[in-house]
């Protein structure tokens, strides 16, 4: 199964312009789409869900066409946008009986079934009959990956399922979604990198409306090995510094500014050399032509 | 802190567009209302809403009213708007906590988020009366309309009511979601508020206490009219309304009513941080405490192994869910909370008022009809209405946004289900709801009627109505409610702009007289139902419309459904792209079937509006008028020989709504001069297949557009000659018109009058008679009545220009179970090829004035034996259920003749016959022997034992008739009406008071009295003296009945009946000239005695009035005795028919009486001590009266025989026993 995304573009009224001709392959297994806030990940996952239009561009999972086919894609869609609520008087069960009846799962055993499965999987099974108000974050966050599962979903679009998760549900959630992303195409967009380089076998990075960079996360991070260096400095030098170096990211540490920067050779200035990471990658890629130095991931 | 939050208040509202749009809003809606009063649009309007004739637009009576009702109906949801939101602002950007936390007091914040807004709520009601001064100032306003500018006749409105509504309604709003933080609220208030407001001047107008009944209604409208109800034109021109007790109290109640919500709003309102905002907002998880770590769970996670499900996407699968969905959304409607509040208020309101109204529209003199199951249902439909449609418009916004609201949308929105499937669940939950409802009507009704002891329960008529008739329309502005929220795609914008709709649309076509109903939406032919005839031909032109509409609808539904918001996109262009992309082929046939059914049905209605009927709106009816008065107002008064004889055979057949016919006109010359031609009127909608004279005769003209021809005789027909006039024609319904429909001819209830056959020369009563909409069409003003000194016009009577006496004979042929009836006696009655047929012949003269009636019938008889012997059949012809007051009617019509026969002469017939008729007219009227009488006024009364007994009444009335109209008939000159409706009006009470006594007239005379000094102050033209009326129904009726019981008890019963005998017996079935009031007069004059011919002038000449009443009341006891002292005040008033008027000496004969109670049977009532009439000639004095037991209850004019401009303050208790 293949995602073949071609020159995705789209603007909005107000003149912004979320996607400028993106273009993707995505096989089965996770995928990861990193970027910061406003690059473009939802409104790409967006209109991978049939939620939005684009403006030029194609989109097709092998023969569908996900821009125009819209009905036939919902068949097989998981979707779990990136903020949702829920009716506050309905417990998660029969919410769940309810989204599987409208997945077209018509027949009452398969759906109690499959409604207990998930419930089971997402460990919300003790809960069922709780009302989605009273749900924490992190119990919601699982109702949600839970209905994108109901049903036979070939194409999972999860948008920023983690973001604000402790990093026991982030983990439980990483777990989850890689154990089923085996054998379908799971999208999952993220500002985190630990969220891709833990579970994604390709990625992308995608920054104001462009894709800036894609591939598997272990040769990218292998394409800038030797050229990370890092060194402390007083914070007032920072200024002075950047003027001379590609500053990837800095870190207070005690007063003083841990400072990592991208070289072909060594810098000198007590820079040592350190193995990269994939938020070096990221940082990187993100940063190319921004002055601004303070970005700090998290 | 104050000054600092009512200034951010005020500053910010400044900054702020919709404050503008709110005041543009307000100020266009003044301009608009003054403009269409000031004759912007054409007189007619400005007429009817000014109350026409001299009334100015901007005079202060109706810039009170019309400010005040538009202040009402727009401005409260403005007030809503700048009053709902100051403070859940603060709670919606989660703004509250630095106000908060400010060094700020509850006070502080409260009272300047109030006031603040308060200011500009104020400031927007105030662009109303700006707009409105405006428009007087606008090149295009009739100038006639326009009095002077003064301050006060704008101001006062606003001081008196608008201001203190503002601040009464804002409060209100203001408190409510301060308290609640529910957005919702802030429109549902002003419904709720407009809702509770009509029902509160409903309930006051109930009252009996005018005090009471203005002080309660918290619109001010009440007071308003209760206060001005009596005032001429020139006082509604001049004065402003006056602070008194009515309208004091009033304010008094409310604005205290207002600042007891002030405080509790203060009190109840938490003024702390950790408030919850009350609205379940989409929780993000960043705003969510941490998770514990569940580190054992997350090790127990398992390889996922899902179990395998199959999924099927079919029609009937959709179907399956299309139903969980409705059940979910009905669900969710029923239980929620303002559900449950708007429909109990709505229930609670639709029992009380039908219980408080007694029963019933159609209620006549304070006395109730029966609870027959449509008037049940008309109530109840027109009291639940509004709800129904709030109801609709609410829920269809909630339905719509339910999902974004919690933002579970996008959940939805990405599920495997057509788009179909969200709307029509949405719509079709609401409808059902809407049904559920209908269901409470139906069962509330039933209550209603068992609580009032009915129990002809019309289960099937229940059913019909609602479910059949009802329920269509409330689908039709639910569809309209959904595409527009779907369009505007803005939730609260789209409640407004369906509001906007919604009124433009029941209100604003027709302002702009749009008047055909395919240019309303969701509008019809109109229905109304008769027991008698069901909803008869009214059905299919009904569901025509609907049809027609319907397929309307189904369009708009469709667009709905394609615009349906699925997805993030909300910019038009992509809206339009996704439309496009959702036209699909199941859309085509959609659109095609819509659009087959619109075009076809309105095709349809078309050919039967405009081409198989004329479709006029009434400005082309007066032009049609206009141009028939020019083109043959020449021939007005032309020698034309008289109809002597009429001899008709008639072939009704009610299911074809049509009839043919045949006849013969016997015409003599009666003129001195030979006439060589004979013009013909004729009925332009009917076929006449043949006009012919017994002498040989050409159509010299024939005019098929006024149904106007000239026949010219081959030799002239001299003076005293005779000639026959034989016809043949045929009246056909075709089709169904725009509005209405001829209901002349139904299945079960034909009755229609000679005005169907030929008549003869120009008839001068067809002729357009207001003076604006004359000179419109170029007309000259027109005397409204001829004058009584006119010596043409009295040669003729107004009931036929073309006759004078007649001989009547008639066969009438009919279905065969139905029964026929014209005047005159049933010589034969046969059945004839599957018809039945009737042969009638009168046997005296009568006038040219007679019913044609047929229908399904019961008879009833009963016979009346002559003081002389002769035996007088009564029959009564009712419809089956219909036997409530059928013995009232009989008694009604033996007293009736006994009384007349022995005081005005004996009944020329041997016979009288009462026809019930559908209730599409509800009077009864009076022909030879013969009175149809509408199965709404009487057939159903319910009359109790207190009540004035109607069916009685309206018997005795027509009665008289038969002397007075068809034995006196007067000349077509000011006064007619006297001599027939002021006469059977005093016949009439005659025979009441000796039935129920002088208590129960007096009951009557009361609403007499008030219909007369309320509708005077809405003369036109010029209020004329009784004698003199020109078909004024407010003196002929009402006036006439208060003076003639007046003179009665001035000059005695039996004199005045000698006096009237005479004049009988001297001018009945005279021939031309006919008598006019001014013979009655002379022979009432005879019997007057001198000291009281001023009360004739007073009352029959001239406009009098009095403003009598008792100022003060105290008594002593001596030896045993009790002398009273009564303090009165006497104002006599002589008004010059145009309102103005001047106070004149008094040296009249007036009643001052002196009452104690006593116990009669368990009821208290009033005991005569002392009763005289004494000559009052000082407008100011006091009265000395001796009376034997202790006095309760002082009286000057107590029973109201003067016409009084307030009849209340006549009477006084005696509360102080002076000490002396």
């Amino acid at each position: 199964m293949q995602l073949t995304i071609n020159g995705l573009s789209k603007t909005y009224p107000n003149g912004t312009q979320a996607l400028k001709g993106v273009s993707l392959e995505i096989s089965t297994g996770m995928f990861g789409l990193l970027g910061p806030n406003g690059a473009g990940k939802s409104t790409l996952m967006r209109t991978l869900a049939t939620l939005q239009e684009a403006d030029s561009g194609t989109a097709f999972l092998d023969g569908l066409d996900l821009l125009k086919d819209k009905k036939e894609v919902r068949k097989i869609l998981g979707y779990l946008p990136q903020s949702f609520g829920v009716y506050p008087r309905v417990s998660a069960e029969e919410m769940l009986d309810h989204f599987a009846t409208l997945k077209g799962i018509h027949n009452s055993r398969e759906r109690k079934a499959i409604v207990e499965a998930l419930l089971h999987q997402t460990n919300l099974y003790n809960d069922r009959k709780k009302m989605l108000g009273k749900f924490s974050g992190g119990m919601k966050q699982r109702f949600g990956i839970a209905q994108a599962l109901l049903g036979n979903p070939k194409l999972i679009i999860v948008d920023e399922p983690t973001a604000g998760l402790d990093p026991a549900e982030r983990h439980r959630f990483h777990n989850l979604l890689s154990e089923i992303g085996e054998n379908i195409i799971v999208i999952l967009s993220t500002h985190i990198v630990e969220d891709v380089s833990d579970l994604c076998r390709n990625m992308a990075i995608i920054h104001k409306g462009d894709v800036v960079l894609s591939g598997v996360p272990s040769d990218l991070i292998a394409q800038v090995n030797g050229k990370v260096w890092q060194t402390v400095i007083e914070p007032e030098t920072l200024e002075t510094l950047s003027s001379q170096v590609k500053v990837i990211s800095t870190r207070h540490a005690a007063g003083k500014l841990r400072v990592r920067v991208f070289s072909e050779s060594n810098p000198g200035q007590g820079f040592e050399s350190v193995s990269p990471d994939l938020e070096d990658v990221y940082f990187l890629h993100i940063k190319t032509g921004e002055t601004q130095p303070n970005l700090i991931a998290g | 802190m104050f000054k600092y939050i009512f200034l951010f208040e005020l500053k910010y509202r400044i900054k702020r567009p919709a404050t503008y749009i709110y005041f543009a809003i307000m100020l266009l809606l003044g301009w608009g209302l003054g403009s269409l009063m000031a004759g912007g649009i054409d007189i007619a309007t400005a007429n009817g809403l000014t109350g026409g004739g001299k009334n100015f637009a901007n005079s202060p009576f109706n810039l009170h009213q019309y400010l005040i009702s538009f202040g009402q109906l727009f401005g409260t949801f403005v007030v809503a708007a700048f009053m709902g939101v100051p403070v859940y602002r603060d709670f919606q950007y989660d703004a509250h906590p630095l106000f908060f936390t400010k060094p700020i007091t509850k006070l502080d914040y409260l009272g300047g988020r109030y006031l603040g807004s308060m200011v500009f709520a104020i400031a927007a009601m105030f662009m109303m009366g700006i707009g409105f001064y405006v428009s007087t100032l606008m090149p295009y306003v009739e100038p006639s309309k326009i009095g002077p500018f003064r301050f006060m006749s704008y101001f006062n409105p606003y001081l008196m009511s608008i201001i203190p509504y503002t601040l009464f309604s804002g409060t209100i709003f203001f408190g409510s979601v301060a308290l609640t933080r529910n957005q919702l609220l802030i429109y549902l208030n002003a419904v709720i508020i407009l809702v509770l407001f009509s029902f509160a001047s409903n309930l006051a107008n109930e009252l009996d206490n005018d005090l009471l009944a203005s002080i309660i209604d918290p619109s001010t409208g009440v007071a308003f009219l209760k206060e001005t109800e009596y005032w001429t034109v020139a006082e509604k021109n001049t004065l402003v309304l006056p602070l008194s007790a009515k309208t004091g109290l009033n304010l008094l109640l409310w604005m205290s009513i207002t600042a007891a919500l002030a405080v509790i709003t203060y009190i109840r309102f938490p003024f702390t941080q950790a408030f919850d905002t009350g609205k379940k907002k989409a929780t993000t998880p960043s705003a969510l405490p941490p998770m514990v770590s569940e580190p054992e769970i997350i090790e127990s996670m398992q390889a996922i192994e899902l179990p395998p499900v199959s999924q099927e996407f079919a029609l009937n699968r959709y179907l399956a869910q299309l139903w969980m969905l409705i059940k979910r959304e009905f669900k969710g409607i029923l239980t929620s909370p303002i559900f449950i509040a708007i429909a109990s208020i709505g229930v609670l309101m639709m029992i009380t008022s039908a219980a408080f109204s007694g029963t019933i529209s159609g209620q006549l003199f304070g006395t109730a009809t029966l609870p027959v199951t449509y008037q049940i249902l008309n109530l109840l439909n027109s009291n639940f209405h509004l709800f129904m449609v709030a109801i609709i418009i609410f829920y269809s916004g909630e339905l719509i946004w339910k999902e974004r609201e919690v933002s579970i949308n996008e959940l939805y929105d990405a599920l495997p289900v057509p788009n179909w499937l969200s709307f029509a669940s949405k719509l079709l939950s609401l409808l059902g709801i809407v049904a559920l409802l209908l269901g409470v009507i139906m069962v509330s009704g039933i209550i209603i009627q068992a609580v009032q002891q009915y129990f002809r329960f019309e289960i099937g008529l229940y059913l019909k109505t609602l479910f059949g008739y009802r329920f269509i329309d409330y689908v039709y502005i639910a569809v309209l409610a959904f595409f527009i929220q779907t369009l505007v795609n803005n939730k609260y914008a789209g409640f407004f702009v369906v509001v906007l709709v919604y009124m433009f649309n029941s209100l604003g076509l027709g302002l702009l007289n749009v008047e055909h109903n395919m240019l309303q939406m969701y509008s019809d032919p109109g229905l109304q139902y008769s027991d008698m005839n069901g909803y008869g031909h009214f059905t299919w032109p009904y569901f025509a419309f609907k049809l027609y509409w319907g397929g309307f609808f189904i369009v708009l539904g469709l667009l709905t459904n394609l615009l349906w918001q699925r997805g993030t996109e909300s910019n038009g262009k992509a809206r339009i792209h996704l439309l496009r992309q959702n036209f699909t082929g199941g859309s085509w046939a959609v659109l095609i079937g819509g659009l087959v059914l619109f075009i076809g049905m309105g095709s349809y209605i078309f050919y039967n509006t405009n081409v198989l009927n004329e479709f006029t709106n009434s400005e082309q009816q007066e032009e049609e008028s206009a141009d028939f008065e020019k083109k043959y107002k020449k021939y007005d008064g032309i020698p034309q020989p008289k109809i002597t004889s009429v001899k008709l055979n008639v072939d009704i057949f009610p299911k074809k709504r049509a009839f043919s016919a045949s006849g013969t006109y016997l015409l003599i010359n009666k003129s001195q001069v030979a006439i060589d031609s004979v013009h013909l009127n004729i009925d332009n909608n009917q076929e006449f297949s043949k006009l012919e004279f017994s002498r040989a005769s050409e159509a010299v003209m024939i005019d098929e557009d006024f149904g106007y021809r000239i026949y010219k005789l081959s030799q002239p027909l001299m003076p005293g000659d005779s000639i026959r006039l034989n016809f043949e024609q045929k009246y056909e319904t075709r089709g169904f018109y725009n509005s209405g429909s001829n209901t002349s001819f139904v299945y079960n209830g034909t009755f229609f009058n000679h005005g169907y056959f030929p008549s003869i020369g120009y008839d001068r009563n067809f002729e357009l008679n207001d003076k604006e909409i004359r000179e419109k069409h170029g007309l000259a003003e027109r005397a409204r009545f001829p004058s009584i000194d006119d010596t043409v016009a009295q040669k003729f009577t107004l009931i036929s220009h073309d006759a004078d006496w007649i001989d009547f004979e008639a066969t009438v042929s009919t279905e065969p179970d139905q029964i026929a009836i014209v005047p005159g006696y049933l010589q034969k009655e046969w059945e004839e090829n599957g018809r039945r047929y009737f042969h009638y012949k009168m046997d005296s003269k009568m006038v040219k004035f007679y019913s044609i009636v047929s229908a399904r019938y019961e008879v009833k008889r009963d016979v009346w034996q002559a003081p002389d012997g002769r035996e007088i059949n009564l029959e009564i012809y009712y419809h089956k259920p219909h036997d409530y007051n059928l013995d009232r009617m009989m008694v009604g019509m033996k007293k009736s003749l006994e009384y007349y026969t022995q005081n005005f002469g004996p009944y020329q017939h041997r016979q009288v016959r009462i026809l019930e008729f559908p209730r599409y007219a509800g009077f009864a009227q009076s022909f030879a022997n013969t009175i149809p009488y509408s199965e709404a006024v009487g057939f159903i009364a319910d009359v109790d034992e207190e009540d004035v007994d109607y069916p009685y009444y309206i018997t005795a009335h027509e009665l008289g008739h038969q002397w007075w109209a068809h034995q006196v008939i007067g000349g077509a000159v000011q006064g007619f009406q006297f001599l027939s409706e002021t006469m059977s009006q005093y016949s009439a009470l005659m025979v009441m008071e000796k039935e129920f006594g002088p208590e129960n007239i007096q009951k009557y005379l009361k609403y007499e009295m008030d219909t007369y000094l309320r509708q005077r102050t809405a003369e036109r033209v010029e209020e004329l003296p009784a004698l003199l009326s020109e078909n004024q129904l407010y003196i002929h009726y009402n006036k006439g009945s208060v003076i003639m019981y007046a003179l009665k008890d001035y000059i005695g019963e039996d004199s005045l009946n000698a006096a009237m005998k005479r004049y009988v017996a001297a001018v009945k079935f005279q021939e031309p000239p006919y008598t006019t009031t001014r013979d009655w007069k002379r022979y009432v004059e005879a019997v007057t005695p001198d000291s009281m011919k001023y009360v004739l002038t007073d009352m029959f000449e001239t406009i009098t009035l009095f403003d009598n009443q008792v100022k003060d009341a105290s008594y002593t006891e001596e030896n045993g005795r009790f002398k009273v002292s009564i303090a009165i005040e006497a104002k006599k008033i002589r008004d010059n028919g145009k309102g103005d008027e001047t106070e004149i000496a008094l040296n009249d004969y007036i009643d001052v009486a002196v009452f104690a109670r006593e116990k009669v049977e368990g009821d208290w009532k009033d005991k005569t001590l002392y009763f005289e009439k004494q000559k009052i000639s000082r407008s100011v004095d006091t009265l000395t009266v001796w009376v034997d037991e202790k006095p309760t209850k002082v009286g000057f004019d107590p029973y109201n025989k003067l016409i009084d401009r307030k009849p209340d303050d006549n009477t006084r208790r005696i509360t102080v026993k002076k000490d002396n």
